[in-house]
């Protein structure tokens, strides 16, 4: 295969944690959200990133897009060192890696209309005035939402038009590479299957590579050909979605499969007692935004 | 816009009173010398002390001057203070609250310390301490001369941007973190264009509110200052100084001369507090969901 | 776990009987937006009912109705609510009080804005336990540390100090239901509780509450969205749509052979991991606007099968054996 569209070696990202003192004197050790990951993705790739909270998968995401630099180790963007690239804030690599966020509601500014969002954004990737109406509009039938919504602002959309909307504004960019972040987990099922639908049918038509990052081993099944499984900050197990969801080398790859709802297949494989789903063994480790340390220093990143 | 006029209509009656208040108040600022019947400064000996009646609508005071007129023209003094501080401080306090917050680190650290500094001291403390300290009159800067009302709206003024820095750093802190914002810098939006189009919006709506309640607190500091003598000089009438004549009158029994003047500090002072609030639930995005729960 | 699909209708007397639900917000204008539109079903004692449907459905609310919990901004506009036989929209807030969280007792999806951050988990269940048994601070403790114990978090006696934030999500929410069962209530109703959680944390809280309702012989109502979820550990399904319930049977029924278009779609739209890959079945459109209810069918616009009467006229809630349909093209 060719060289990859994005590249992480080594990858680490680590937040000092403790007050001033604490830091001055190396007293408190600092949070490793991520620890030496390495991963490459190419052209076309479906990536689906699972995890539990705390595993590093959303510091991942944020470090591949550039919102955050790494501790250590190097992201490369088609060979170009992402921190470099870095440097300029507003250069023209920005435009090709591109995200779509869990929360809806804080997705989209509550001030703006879609059709003012859409249209920032296009002109910031350099589309002349006169084309953004017709431009911000193609985008809305894109992702299967009508013009009549273009006035409204977010507050008067459902949960799964914001999220379309906020997808919309990603393309707008026409990113090489989009990240998802858990971007159907706060939707209701029935909104869950048109979202994922949509992504399916983006990468198919656009032949956009998608990463995309979710607790939900299921639909990563339906819409992924490779498959990431992280935990604590590191890569546990990797390959393609199919032979890891039907050979899963990992126990923690066998504790997420296991731990998938089933219906009525799962009253029997689930009996009743203390097997190893029980106490807390696997709960998460606190995260860093639990802590308090994932600011917003990190993301306004002093450029 | 429709969801102005959408909005608009959803102010209640409070909010439209709390307008009609302010407006009253605006306007017999502006047009004090088409509404005052009487030179608010001319001495009329012989009308001294009058009480109420159809010539003069709110009586005479110790020095015979109409005090309808006085207040017309007190509100210049008082609007001025008010809504100059207010502005003054809203410039330099947003302006530091939205830095810090964007910013963070080091530059949030120390502006955020100084704004603590500055709020150790209550309000009333600093404005009469400072006025006291630089005198009555014109303070000499430079070439240029601050007249005594300038000097204190921008006393004022810098005594606020404290309050509005807080504000602005509460709320926008919450904002910086919101996904629009980092997908605005993944679009490689320009830094300026991202506080002032994405982050300042979102923080409205406390800091009209505290604009408006500090606008009642300007007023009431003018007056207060003008009370101790330390502010608007006489023969020139403001709602304080006229408040400070009256001291005697409370005794006396000229119960008008205290009275209106108070009377107008405190429908300013509600006005400016309703009007705020009215104002905050239009700039509030989702003020028409709220008025059905879903 | 009980036999599933135990017919609850064959059981003489009904521990929770809810007849005829109405449930309004006051509208901005002065009038009444119905929510919850007439909703009929019951509950056996030691029973597991699931209540699934979308967000809007009336499914929390009508749960929240039965806990009389409703808030300043909704009300019950009509119907009964029987439990143990008596009807809890005649009691009044006291009795209310004295029954809730004694015989009745709700864990809701977030665990960590349903406890005090200020106050102990031990304090807080504590409290609960003294408040409905009138026992001193020793016992309660003693209580409270049994019944964190119960929901499996270990190290109980020594955990009771902790605070809620030393907690991970998980545990906040078996400190949660650890307060719900403390004074061994006969129903436990859980809105969503594992929503917020991870799925392998969701997995030991939905195996935590099956266990907990074989071991005391609670009822238990499990509300979510997710019908693979509610499968695992219900005997029956009730399927609400548009403030209405629309579709009810033993969980093999709804699971294998539901009749309702919706109840259809709604299984087909959740991926399985033993299923097809390749675009996931879907229901087009969105669910009705609270006030700007359909006059018919409440799925009829969304609907597949849908056909002329289905947009006038309601089709009733047909009653075949432990099967309940309101449809009038069941599939």
């Amino acid at each position: 295969m060719s060289e990859p569209l994005l590249s992480l070696q080594g990858v680490s990202k680590s937040y000092p944690r403790g007050g001033f003192l604490d830091r001055m004197l190396a007293r408190a050790k600092p949070f490793v959200a991520l620890d030496n990951v390495s991963l490459d993705i190419h052209r076309g790739d479906v990536v689906g990133i699972v995890g539990e909270s705390g595993s590093g998968k959303s510091t991942l995401a944020s470090l591949a897009v550039g919102l955050i630099a790494p501790t250590a180790g190097q992201i490369l963007l088609d060979g170009a060192d992402l921190t470099e690239l870095m440097r300029d804030h507003a250069g023209p690599w920005r435009r090709r890696v591109q995200m779509a966020f869990q929360d809806s509601s804080s997705a989209l500014n509550p001030r703006k209309t879609v059709e003012l969002c859409l249209a920032e954004t296009l002109a910031l990737r350099g589309v002349a005035r006169a084309a953004r109406r017709a431009e911000a509009h193609g985008l809305l039938a894109l992702v299967g939402l009508g013009v009549e919504l273009a006035p409204r602002l977010p507050h008067e959309l459902s949960g799964g038009q914001r999220q379309r909307v906020g997808l919309a504004r990603a393309l707008a960019m026409q990113p090489d590479i989009l990240f998802a972040d858990e971007p159907v987990s706060a939707l209701d099922v029935s909104l869950q299957a048109q979202v994922v639908n949509l992504l399916a049918r983006l990468t198919r038509e656009l032949g956009l590579t998608l990463v995309f990052i979710s607790h939900d081993l299921a639909l990563v099944r339906t819409l992924c050909s490779r498959l990431i499984v992280m935990r604590n900050g590191a890569i546990v197990e990797q390959g393609a979605c199919r032979d890891v969801l039907d050979n899963p080398q990992h126990a923690y790859t066998r504790l997420l499969i296991s731990a998938v709802p089933k219906g009525l297949a799962g009253r029997k494989d689930r009996p009743s007692s203390q097997n190893s789903l029980r106490g807390d063994v696997f709960e998460p480790p606190p995260t860093a935004v639990d802590h308090g340390v994932f600011t917003v220093q990190d993301l306004v990143e002093r450029t | 816009m429709n969801h102005w006029s959408q909005a608009l209509r959803a102010v209640d009656w409070t909010g439209w009173l709390g307008a009609a208040f302010v407006v009253l108040m605006l306007g017999s600022a502006v047009f004090a010398p088409f509404i005052a019947p009487f030179d608010p400064i001319e001495v009329r000996l012989e009308d001294r002390l009058a009480a109420p009646d159809a010539v003069h609508w709110l009586g005479t005071d110790q020095a015979g001057r109409d005090v309808f007129s006085r207040v017309i023209y007190g509100a210049r003094a008082s609007l001025t203070v008010g809504i100059g501080a207010v502005v003054i401080g809203a410039l330099i306090g947003v302006s530091a609250g939205l830095f810090a917050a964007y910013k963070g680190g080091l530059g949030d650290q120390l502006v955020m310390r100084i704004i603590d500094g500055i709020a150790a001291i209550p309000l009333l403390v600093w404005a009469i301490a400072i006025v006291g300290i630089l005198g009555v009159g014109p303070v000499q800067i430079g070439p240029v001369a601050l007249p005594n009302e300038a000097k204190i709206v921008l006393l004022v003024g810098v005594l606020f941007s404290p309050v509005f820095g807080r504000v602005t750093y509460a709320v926008a802190q919450r904002v910086v973190r919101a996904d629009f914002v980092k997908a605005r810098l993944l679009q490689g939006a320009r830094h300026r264009d991202i506080v002032l189009g994405d982050i300042l919006p979102n923080c409205l709506s406390p800091i009209i509110v505290q604009a408006t309640l500090l606008v009642a607190i300007g007023i009431v500091i003018e007056a207060s200052v003008s009370f101790v003598g330390l502010g608007v000089q006489p023969p020139s009438p403001s709602w304080g100084t006229m408040l400070s004549d009256a001291r005697s009158a409370i005794y006396s029994g000229e119960w008008w001369l205290p009275v209106f003047p108070g009377l107008a500090i405190s429908l300013t002072v509600v006005g400016f507090n309703l009007l705020g609030d009215a104002v905050r639930d239009l700039f509030d995005p989702r003020s028409e969901a709220r008025t059905l729960v879903a | 776990m009980s036999t599933v699909g135990t017919s609850p209708s064959a059981t003489s007397s009904p521990l929770l009987a809810i007849e005829g639900l109405r449930v309004g917000f006051r509208a901005a204008g002065g009038g009444v937006i119905e929510a919850v539109r007439g909703v009929d079903f019951t509950v056996a004692p030691g029973e597991a009912v699931g209540i699934v449907g979308e967000s809007g459905s009336g499914k929390s609310l009508s749960m929240l109705a039965v806990m009389r919990l409703l808030g300043s901004t909704a009300g019950i506009t009509g119907g009964r609510i029987t439990f143990d036989g008596r009807d809890l929209t005649a009691l009044g807030e006291a009795e209310m009080r004295r029954l809730r969280g004694r015989d009745l007792a709700m864990v809701f999806q977030d665990p960590q804005s349903s406890l005090n951050p200020a106050l102990t988990i031990g304090r807080q269940i504590a409290d609960v336990v003294r408040a409905h048994r009138g026992v001193g601070q020793t016992e309660a403790r003693r209580v409270a540390a049994e019944a964190l114990e119960r929901v499996g978090i270990r190290d109980a006696g020594r955990r009771l100090d902790a605070y809620p934030h030393e907690f991970s999500g998980g545990m906040r929410q078996r400190a949660l239901i650890a307060m719900a069962i403390a004074c061994r209530p006969r129903l436990l109703i859980a809105d969503e509780p594992t929503t917020a959680l991870d799925v392998t944390v969701q997995a030991q809280i939905v195996d935590l509450i099956a266990d907990l309702r074989r071991d005391l012989g609670l009822a238990v109502v499990f509300i979510s969205h997710n019908l693979q979820l509610v499968a695992e550990i219900v005997d029956r399904v009730v399927v609400m749509y548009g403030g209405k319930v629309v579709e009810d049977g033993p969980v093999e029924t709804i699971e294998r052979a539901a009749r309702h278009p919706y109840t259809r779609l709604l299984r087909s739209c959740v991926p399985r991991l033993d299923g097809p890959v390749g675009p996931l079945a879907t229901i087009e459109g969105t669910p009705p606007r609270l006030g700007r209810m359909p006059a018919g069918c409440p799925f009829e616009p969304r609907c597949p099968c849908r056909e002329a009467l289905c947009a006038t006229e309601m089709p009733p809630l047909v009653a075949a054996e432990a099967h309940r349909l309101a449809c009038w093209r069941p599939q």
